[in-house]
């Protein structure tokens, strides 16, 4: 059958009939009290070598375990007497010394678990290693909070566990025109033609055509808020740059969306690791200075706070493949204008009192972090988004 | 039997049944047709890709292998797990043995594993088909023995100096009793109960006296010098293991909306010797399956969406990658469960981007539709691999069987077609809608109909 065909009979086209009320729902729908503090969440997928990114150049441990990966003393960003940045992060390195990063040592969970799936899902979800939640923390923030799809934004073209609440999911795009455009296919057109207060009973029925008018309404109101902004500062041109630019033309047009989340993949660095984290680290520091320097000029960098994480960091041994192997506790980066403890948080690990695997030991827990955030930064209760009771730390 | 009750049963117990058989069943009571489904699932017909090379490759090794040889392995098994994704999607889209692979396809959802080495992938995966209508008893024990349960759920590194209690945790929570039903102290007696229990690197089942805890344990209010399959005759002979399964069948086969008596009454029978084809009997023969408000209720799978079209319209993906491409989208990865609790399933396959990747699915399957959605990557892939992900509009290379439609469906009437796609039990409002879609011709139909939201229910 030609598809042409499918879509002109079917698409017989009274989109008019749903548009208008689209912006009018997001605007009832959002709770007043909300205020306009941003959260950028971006994952190192495959597990960054914190060791090698924030090197303790002064401990003979990193030096032996580490005989042909360690980073050398003269090639690094220095900061203190301790550590010294890769030197690919010299433009992240600016941030810091300007005052808008936060370092984070040794963050993890108890009983670390070693496998990509399960401990993104872990820190996704926000558990504990030996609990499923079938829901991500950033979900149950738009259950409780939100209660709206356009509440937390994933840019990509799929949506995580972080997303999934209970009641509401958050939406993935990395373009917007793009996901608009699917809503205006034939065949959703067509859906939602039929579905005026139809079928939005408690069948499941009407659960898929209420997700059906949530994505038209969502994909449009997204598009129409952002489609005239266009962000003229100068990004690296590969896919986490754009990713990147995306979320500053999505903060800077004034949509409402509190959250967003994005990654960063090929930090799994079992081999060669050298040169592999080099162009990753920096990749990630052009882009995150691109998109800090983007923010500071339209005036929203003082309500945006972006954390970085990585599902796990790297055995403290390297490899015999001159890469290293999935370890445990990692370095985390908060970065922002107002951070109450800008620098090093706490200090490196020492590397002698490592775990059975010869892996980093926690030493703050990531629900820590998430609790801080969403106390001091969010300013909402925890108890119904993270599970278990953590004491937040002075980070903003 | 009806003809709804029948398209019914068989999406639920299988995955879908063409006009012709469904009419050929209709003259036959409720008792015959389900008789008939349990008949043609009595032989158990194992899904093998060819493994000889991988096999050869592990025959003369103790466990150590050079690098080489490791990366050889892993190179091969990914590609044979892609080949046996492919195939098991086919095998449930082509089988008559359709009961046997609808139990296989829940219970991988329910002994949920996760393994790269695609011999033991594949022995564990048979191991389900073996015992899918079986004796739970036998079944558990079995699933217990397979290196790929053994590895997921580090039972591997269970020994009496140093006892993990991974699977004897998941055994009672996930697998057997359901949370709260045991205590701390239960886990790690069944943990030292558990230790020993081994798999060699050829994937068979090696019990290691050497780090066998043989000394006394107290596991449920019990004393003895249990091993594992002692602690599973315990954990059978509390009610509450007949209840928490006839529960899950329910769930899955029936409605997430759980009525207790039906399940306590699927537990009585369940109770009496865990056979599992006699509790599937009785939920396909009882009155309450075919309840209005159970038959068109309950939300496709993402497998359920591809074999279901397939069972309408054969297809093919040319390439595997496309098909693991199209299963990420819709969130479900066959060999990928997202944690050992398996996919949640119901309303959690629903969000805004599956919704309307599960509207265009059909026209790009069956209709050369274009898509333009990227997939995440895998966590092993490079900076390069991630560079390039790019949204760009893409054909999927798919052949479509629309002889073998149009063949069955040349007398069929629009109101036959609309039952064969979306079932028979339509709110009042979808039929109106069904009746505004052009039908000029029976494809563009048939592709309308798996196009909108209620194909999205079984």
């Amino acid at each position: 059958m030609k598809r042409r065909t499918f879509i002109k009979r079917s698409g017989l086209a009274s989109s008019v009939l749903f548009v208008p009320n689209f912006l009018k729902a997001h605007n009832e729908l959002w709770p007043a009290n909300l205020g306009n503090k941003k959260l950028v969440i971006i994952q190192l997928s495959g597990g960054n070598d914190g060791l090698n990114t924030i090197v303790p150049y002064t401990n003979d441990v990193y030096y032996k375990n580490r005989v042909s990966i360690a980073q050398k003393k003269q090639d690094l960003l220095l900061v203190d007497g301790e550590v010294g940045f890769h030197s690919a992060l010299s433009n992240f390195k600016n941030l810091f010394d300007d005052g808008y990063v936060t370092i984070m040592n040794n963050v993890g969970y108890p009983n670390p678990v070693r496998s990509h799936f399960r401990s993104t899902d872990i820190w996704q979800t926000a558990s504990a290693s030996n609990e499923i939640l079938k829901t991500g923390w950033v979900g149950r923030y738009l259950d409780d909070v939100v209660k709206d799809p356009v509440g937390a934004i994933e840019v990509d073209d799929m949506l995580s566990t972080m997303m999934k609440g209970e009641k509401v999911n958050g939406i993935a795009t990395k373009n917007a025109r793009l996901l608009y455009n699917t809503t205006k296919e034939p065949y959703f057109t067509k859906v939602l033609e039929n579905s005026k207060d139809k079928h939005l009973s408690e069948h499941n029925l009407g659960y898929l055509y209420k997700t059906a008018i949530d994505a038209k309404s969502s994909a449009s109101y997204i598009f129409e808020k952002t489609k005239v902004y266009k962000s003229s500062w100068e990004y690296p041109k590969n896919a986490f740059g754009k990713q990147l630019k995306t979320v500053s033309e999505f903060i800077n047009s004034g949509l409402k969306t509190q959250i967003y989340y994005t990654s960063l993949g090929g930090f799994d660095t079992h081999a060669n690791q050298i040169n592999a984290q080099k162009r990753l680290l920096n990749t990630y520091s052009n882009a995150i200075a691109a998109f800090v320097n983007d923010l500071k000029n339209a005036g929203t960098f003082k309500d945006t706070i972006i954390l970085t994480f990585s599902e796990f960091g790297r055995r403290v041994k390297q490899n015999a493949a001159n890469g290293t192997d999935h370890g445990a506790a990692n370095a985390v980066f908060l970065m922002g204008e107002n951070l109450k403890n800008p620098g090093m948080f706490n200090a490196p690990s020492s590397l002698l009192d490592l775990d059975g695997n010869g892996d980093i030991k926690y030493e703050i827990d990531f629900r820590q972090v998430y609790t801080s955030l969403l106390k001091k930064w969010l300013r909402t209760d925890t108890e119904a988004i993270i599970s278990g009771t953590f004491e937040p730390l002075d980070l903003v | 039997m009806e003809l709804e009750k029948i398209f019914h049963l068989y999406k639920r117990a299988g995955f879908g049944t063409t006009l012709t058989n469904a009419e050929k069943a209709a003259s036959k009571t409720k008792k015959q047709v389900v008789d008939d489904l349990f008949q043609s699932s009595t032989k158990i017909t194992p899904l093998n890709v060819p493994i000889n090379e991988i096999k050869a490759l592990l025959k003369n090794n103790s466990g150590k292998v050079s690098k080489d040889t490791r990366m050889q392995l892993q190179k091969l098994s990914r590609k044979k797990l892609l080949d046996f994704n492919k195939k098991w999607i086919y095998r449930m889209g082509t089988t008559n043995e359709q009961l046997r692979e609808r139990m296989t396809l829940f219970w991988s959802n329910h002994f949920v594993v996760r393994d790269r080495n695609i011999v033991y992938f594949q022995s564990f995966n048979n191991t389900l088909r073996q015992h899918a209508l079986g004796n739970f008893r036998d079944f558990v024990i079995a699933v217990a023995k397979e290196a790929a349960m053994l590895n997921y759920l580090n039972n591997q590194q269970n020994r009496k100096k140093k006892p993990n209690e991974n699977f004897a945790r998941e055994l009672m929570e996930l697998f057997t009793l359901g949370e709260g039903q045991y205590t701390e102290k239960d886990i790690k007696e069944a943990a030292r109960a558990f230790t020993g229990w081994r798999h060699n690197f050829k994937g068979d089942f090696a019990f290691r006296e050497k780090i066998h805890d043989f000394e006394s344990k107290t596991f449920m209010g019990k004393t003895g010098n249990f091993d594992g399959e002692d602690i599973v005759d315990i954990i059978l002979g509390q009610p509450q293991c007949a209840y928490f399964i006839s529960k899950k069948i329910y769930a899955y086969f029936v409605s997430q909306e759980v009525n207790e008596d039906h399940v306590q009454e699927m537990a009585n029978i369940f109770r009496l010797n865990y056979n599992i084809a006699k509790v599937m009997h009785h939920v396909f023969t009882s009155k309450w399956f075919y309840d209005k408000s159970i038959i068109g209720n309950k939300i496709k799978s993402p497998t359920d969406m591809l074999v279901g079209m397939m069972r309408i319209v054969p297809y093919k993906f040319k390439k595997n990658k496309e098909l693991v491409y199209v299963q990420k989208l819709l969130g479900q990865e066959l060999l990928n469960p997202p944690n050992v609790a398996g996919w949640p399933g119901g309303r959690k396959w629903i969000d805004s981007n599956t919704m309307m990747v599960r509207l265009k699915l059909p026209s790009v399957l069956l209709s050369d539709g274009i898509i333009s959605f990227d997939v995440k990557g895998e966590f092993e892939d490079s900076l390069t691999e991630f560079n390039k992900k790019k949204n760009v509009g893409r054909k999927l290379d798919v052949e479509s069987d629309w002889n073998f439609f149009e063949n069955e469906h040349k007398k069929s009437s629009q109101a036959e077609l609309k039952t064969v796609v979306l079932g028979g039990n339509l709110q009042e409002e979808a039929k109106s809608f069904m009746d505004s879609l052009e039908k000029e011709s029976k494809t563009e139909y048939c592709i309308q109909l798996m196009s909108i939201p209620e194909f999205q229910l079984c």
